[in-house]
């Protein structure tokens, strides 16, 4: 009961932020855009992909609503996996068919990818973009195929009872025996490898080259039995009392929280892997399809529907004057300051797209052994 | 010559039925009445021909390798993909445990399907053989996700059976996320399938063969390996193959089941496709999981015959 008190409190007060950011979004540039009376004939609706449960309801709340209010297009969300839309957007394109969604929620390194095979539109015109910071502009891309949108942290997540000394220091925790069978990571080690590689006493410079250090670490993390799953299986995992501590994004752990749970979670001294989400937009769109799924993505980089998108998120965004969420001020998931990202490890997406096939395999070689 | 009653009209249905006639003829002459039977089996010839067509397709991507700087295939085939597949330690570790998974799971499942369908078939009580079968039907109709998701719920840390174990003293135990999870989950899915495999062979055994061996002497051990399991053979045979071949390609359950570590071929396969985007490699798997799968199903064929698969033909 509790709990289900906190999340009706949490959707109104989602509820009530998009509402006044789409109040205030009237009264803004934006919207004078978007009522241009010379933009091209609007759609019935457009399809975003996203992430389901608080992710998606973040970007219904701080982006989506407020845009159907201000243009009166719907925005339907699907919640299929970015790695499962990526090869149907490939292959739309690739037939010359009109790709099923406008706008696809992806990771920066998937968004690489699909960048580098051709399949994304050029979003520079944006007009939003002005407002962004760096953190908006692909590493190693020409233009902008992505617009990065925000940035998050794999953190250390933990259950406080389990560690009554005090949290845990080093990703070496995963290593204590009293967590064998109780520790998780993501199914194919994303987040981990480059903390592994200096926990196991490798160094960043080393990355891509010499992993060495990495899979050694790995290995001994083997032994503790890990659970491997996605972004949903975490937060289950840590509501149903099977893990008490797990590399994740620290989104997770905040929403766990949020639904009543004890956690924490820190940044290691070995520091924690930094990277970003973006919006793309597939090719193969009709002319006024196109308009308008970029005006959504030009939305998005309000600093309304950041302000509300990301307090759902608990993420630092790409607009500046951003107000972090109470729970969050000095939090080391929460990077706002040059000095915050001194413990974050921040590897560009090229070298990610280029290894991220061979990390993955090598990272499976030895969870499936 | 009987009079003709000049009102006769011919009733309604009689119209209908000569029209229908005369639409058949018209769609399909009575001279091609020959390839009617062709006619029938028509859609499923192109069912497979399309499945056919998409294997041609995967065989065409599994020549073709990914290219990390684009992310396009290459242009030209090479068996590189194939080399990858068969000299990974990785899948070499992921097919054993899919073989060993899918031989214990047709062993299990037959097991516990043997004596329910017998139940089911002898009872003489209509209330247990329909109790059986809403057994064995109410599963069958609960699609294998949400299955598998129940059994996270009640094989949980915090879940019904550490419950009862908590009771006398006992848990929690890590019921979940490991190899005999996999293939409990898998035997518990599979169970419906294997039953009604079984269920017609064994009905087909006349209760007068096991009677008359009892009348010669045979206690119920001798009659069950002397006669019944011989006469079922068929049953056991289709049952162990579709048992089989539905377990070696399972993705949900050890997905689910197996806590990230206890992969089957289908999830690398599924790796390939939607994780890393190596179409070719994913590619590659699958058409040795097809092999490997089409060549233990030839292997049963000529060892033990295709029991009920063969449809009453001759071995």
């Amino acid at each position: 009961m509790a709990n289900s008190h906190i999340r009706l409190s949490r959707r109104a007060m989602l509820c009530g932020s998009a509402t006044a950011g789409a109040a205030l979004l009237i009264t803004g540039a934006s919207t004078r855009r978007l009522m241009a009376q010379n933009a091209p004939e609007k759609p019935r609706e457009i399809i975003v992909r996203a992430w389901g449960g608080s992710w998606v309801e973040a970007l219904k709340a701080g982006v989506s609503d407020p845009f159907t209010e201000a243009t009166g297009i719907a925005v339907r969300h699907d919640l299929t996996e970015d790695n499962e839309i990526q090869p149907k957007l490939w292959a739309a394109v690739a037939q010359g068919r009109i790709p099923p969604i406008h706008v696809n929620w992806d990771t920066t390194t998937n968004a690489t990818k699909s960048a580098l095979r051709g399949v994304t539109e050029d979003l520079s015109d944006v007009s939003n973009l002005a407002n962004t910071t760096d953190l908006a502009k692909p590493v190693g891309l020409e233009g902008y195929p992505i617009i990065n949108t925000y940035g998050y942290v794999y953190v250390l997540a933990y259950r406080p009872e389990a560690f009554p000394d005090g949290p845990p220091t080093s990703w070496t925790a995963l290593l204590d025996p009293k967590f064998k069978g109780r520790i998780a990571l993501y199914n194919d080690g994303i987040g981990f490898h480059f903390p592994a590689q200096v926990a196991g006493g490798g160094s960043l410079e080393d990355i891509p080259d010499n992993m060495q250090a990495a899979w050694d670490f790995i290995a001994k993390v083997k032994e503790q039995d890990p659970l491997l799953g996605e972004d949903p299986d975490f937060t289950n995992w840590f509501q149903n009392g099977e893990i008490d501590i797990a590399c994740t994004i620290s989104t997770n752990a905040r929403e766990a929280r949020k639904n009543g749970l004890e956690i924490a979670w820190v940044v290691p001294e070995e520091g924690c892997k930094f990277d970003t989400d973006g919006l793309w937009i597939p090719k193969g769109l009709p002319e006024n399809e196109l308009y308008w799924a970029k005006e959504y993505v030009n939305f998005a980089l309000t600093q309304q529907a950041q302000q509300v998108w990301l307090d759902g998120l608990g993420l630092p965004g790409v607009v500046p004057g951003l107000t972090p969420p109470e729970d969050l001020v000095d939090d080391p998931s929460y990077p706002t300051k040059p000095e915050d990202f001194a413990h974050l490890i921040r590897i560009s997406a090229q070298v990610q797209v280029q290894n991220e096939s061979e990390w993955f395999s090598k990272f499976k070689e030895i969870m499936q052994g | 010559m009987p009079e003709t009653n000049p009102d006769f009209r011919y009733p309604l249905r009689w119209r209908i039925m000569d029209m229908a006639e005369a639409i058949a003829d018209f769609l399909w002459p009575r001279r091609l009445s020959k390839y009617t039977g062709w006619l029938f089996i028509m859609p499923a010839l192109m069912l497979v021909g399309i499945l056919v067509l998409g294997l041609i397709q995967i065989a065409d991507a599994s020549l073709r390798t990914l290219d990390t700087a684009t992310y396009l295939p290459s242009d030209n085939w090479s068996l590189d993909n194939f080399q990858k597949a068969l000299g990974s330690s990785v899948y070499f570790k992921v097919a054993w445990r899919s073989l060993l998974g899918a031989a214990l799971t047709t062993a299990i499942t037959l097991c516990f399907a043997f004596p329910y369908a017998y139940a089911m078939v002898r009872t003489q009580s209509p209330k247990v053989r329909k109790a059986l079968l809403i057994a064995l039907f109410l599963p069958f109709f609960i699609g294998q996700v949400v299955r598998a998701y129940g059994w996270l719920i009640l094989l949980g840390n915090g879940g019904m059976v550490n419950d009862v174990l908590g009771l006398v003293g006992i848990g929690p135990v890590r019921l979940l996320f490991n190899y005999p999870a996999v293939i409990f989950g898998l035997v518990q899915y599979m169970l419906p399938f294997a039953v009604l495999m079984l269920a017609p062979a064994l009905t087909a055994i006349p209760t007068e063969t096991e009677i008359a061996a009892g009348s010669l002497g045979a206690n119920w051990l001798q009659t069950l390996w002397h006669v019944i399991l011989p006469m079922a053979k068929p049953g056991l045979v289709g049952a162990g193959l579709v048992v089989g071949t539905l377990s070696l390609t399972d993705f949900a359950v050890p997905a689910m089941l197996g806590g990230g570590s206890q992969d089957f071929v289908a999830n690398a396969i599924y790796d390939q496709f939607f994780r890393t985007a190596d179409q070719g490699l994913g590619a590659a798997l699958a058409l040795l999981l097809v092999a490997v799968g089409s060549l233990i199903v030839g292997l049963v064929f000529m060892v033990f015959g295709a029991g009920t698969l063969s449809m009453g033909a001759r071995k």
